[in-house]
């Protein structure tokens, strides 16, 4: 490989930027102390620390199972949704009516609601994930049901092909980079915003371990979750879903 | 010898009257062309004989049975489309064995008949590839192969070639030509151009402007000279279309 290709894949000129960033970070530090912001040093140890007891598994793996319920439950239920858009116009309707309404609701409205109706459990982050990422991953659907070509259906009736059929060769794939996109944005949302709910009444998980750093003023810590979500979003991002869109796009 | 399609009396209503009212029959084995000026129905009736839309009024026999625009047809009827219509995510091959599978053969069967009828429209060794890596040419044999390959009753086209290059296009009818001749399959073509009916059809159907009727019906046996046939169309289609602005644009006094 030569020298420009690795340029290119380091994306050079954005490491640039980024010790420029490392730099001026270190001198805001030692301005401000360790309290406001900690040195990276301070961080890429405290990072070592938690991989080393385990603790990085422990929380994140608590963090995700709540996001695999919440996003698992929110996914099937777009995908029921997404199959009533495709029978009938009126469900397409009130379906697109409905995410409206949950789109513009806000993250902070599910968790006060679900703190009250399920009192400090895991039930409150899942709910909380459910509510959020439903409408992301459900309108995407919804979109793709709605822009299946008629013509290739009509096409379909032409060759007498069964109603399964035309579901499974035609509407399936066409709607598929609809959820995998719907998907790609709801996992990242489902991360951000359970970890939020994780703040209240639960005791594991990443966003539980920023807020207790915080009070316990161990902000390096904070810093060090930060950069464990960092890596979650980036490595589900590049491993699971180019990988899905790689697949899906083998055709084109 | 008894008709493969009879054409009774159909008409189309869009608001206003399309297709007036038009009566044809079809012996086994004919290439019919279906021309006219724009806007005069052409496709609405192709989609009437093929079941795909209801007509307003009139009977569309094929081999004695009426045709009823119904999703749960029996028909065998091949469709050629004026966009090829093929699944991006399945190969040529797919594409071809898809159609197959409502005719109750096994996947070796569906595979060896979309093979020899992918060979049949001239795409031996393009069978694994996606419609998205072949040419637009390459797209509509693949279309014409699924087509031929339920063996269909009666095979219509619409326009098959309206997107294709003008080289692609001549080599595009001398194949239909070379298809139809191989395999006498019963076709009806529509198309708007007058020297690609006069170059592969063998009984040309000259509708006239909106409402339309049968203006001209030409049996294209070579007992008539080419260029002549040509040219009186070409006369026929310009008197339809004068016609047509005739009834379509207000009179002059109206006009401010």
């Amino acid at each position: 490989m030569s020298a420009r290709d690795w340029a290119g894949r380091l994306h050079l000129p954005t490491l640039a930027v980024l010790v420029v960033v490392l730099v001026g970070w270190t001198l805001l530090s030692r301005r401000y102390g360790a309290y406001v912001l900690p040195a990276p040093g301070s961080i890429v140890t405290g990072f070592a620390e938690i991989v080393r007891s385990g603790e990085i598994w422990t929380h994140a793996v608590a963090s995700l199972s709540r996001i695999a319920v919440g996003f698992g439950l929110a996914i099937v239920l777009s995908l029921l949704m997404g199959l009533g858009a495709f029978a009938s116009r009126t469900a397409r309707g009130i379906v697109t009516d409905l995410l409206a309404i949950l789109n513009s609701t806000s993250v902070f409205v599910w968790i006060v609601v679900s703190l009250i109706w399920f009192g400090l459990s895991n039930w409150a982050p899942i709910f909380t994930t459910f509510m959020i990422t439903l409408p992301v991953v459900a309108s995407n659907l919804v979109e793709g049901v709605a822009a299946v070509d008629r013509r290739l259906l009509e096409m379909g009736d032409v060759y007498r092909l069964s109603e399964y059929e035309k579901f499974t060769s035609i509407v399936i794939p066409s709607t598929l980079p609809y959820l995998v996109a719907g998907m790609k944005v709801g996992f990242g949302l489902a991360l951000k915003v359970s970890v939020v709910a994780e703040i209240f009444g639960v005791t594991s998980g990443i966003g539980y371990v920023m807020n207790y750093s915080r009070e316990i003023l161990a902000t390096q810590m904070v810093f060090v979750w930060a950069l464990v979500m960092i890596l979650i979003m980036v490595a589900t991002d590049k491993l699971l879903f180019d990988t899905l869109n790689r697949r899906l796009a083998r055709w084109r | 010898m008894a008709l493969k399609l009879e054409v009774r009396g159909i008409g189309k209503d869009f608001l206003i009257p399309v297709v007036g009212s038009v009566s044809f029959g079809v012996e086994p084995g004919e290439f019919v062309c279906l021309l006219g000026p724009n806007g005069c129905g052409k496709t609405t009736l192709l989609r009437i004989v093929g079941g795909i839309e209801p007509a307003s009024r009139g009977q569309v026999l094929l081999d004695g049975q009426p045709v009823i625009a119904d999703r749960r047809h029996q028909r065998h009827v091949g469709v050629v489309f004026q966009e090829d219509r093929l699944l991006p995510w399945l190969s040529l091959r797919d594409n071809v064995a898809l159609v197959l599978k409502p005719l109750g053969l096994d996947a070796p069967a569906r595979h060896a008949r979309a093979a020899q009828y992918l060979r049949l429209a001239g795409l031996q060794g393009f069978e694994d590839y996606y419609p998205g890596r072949v040419s637009g040419g390459m797209r509509q044999r693949a279309a014409i192969a699924r087509a031929l390959a339920i063996e269909p009753d009666l095979l219509l086209m619409d326009e098959p070639f309206g997107a294709l290059d003008a080289q692609n296009r001549r080599i595009m009818q001398q194949e239909v030509r070379r298809i139809w001749a191989e395999t006498r399959r019963t076709i009806l073509f529509v198309t708007h151009s007058i020297e690609e009916a006069v170059a592969i059809g063998t009984t040309l159907i000259m509708l006239s402007a909106r409402p339309s009727r049968i203006r001209e019906l030409i049996r294209n046996d070579g007992s008539q000279e080419r260029g002549k046939l040509v040219d009186d169309l070409n006369t026929m289609i310009m008197e339809e279309v004068q016609r047509q602005q005739a009834t379509d644009l207000p009179p002059q006094g109206a006009r401010s």
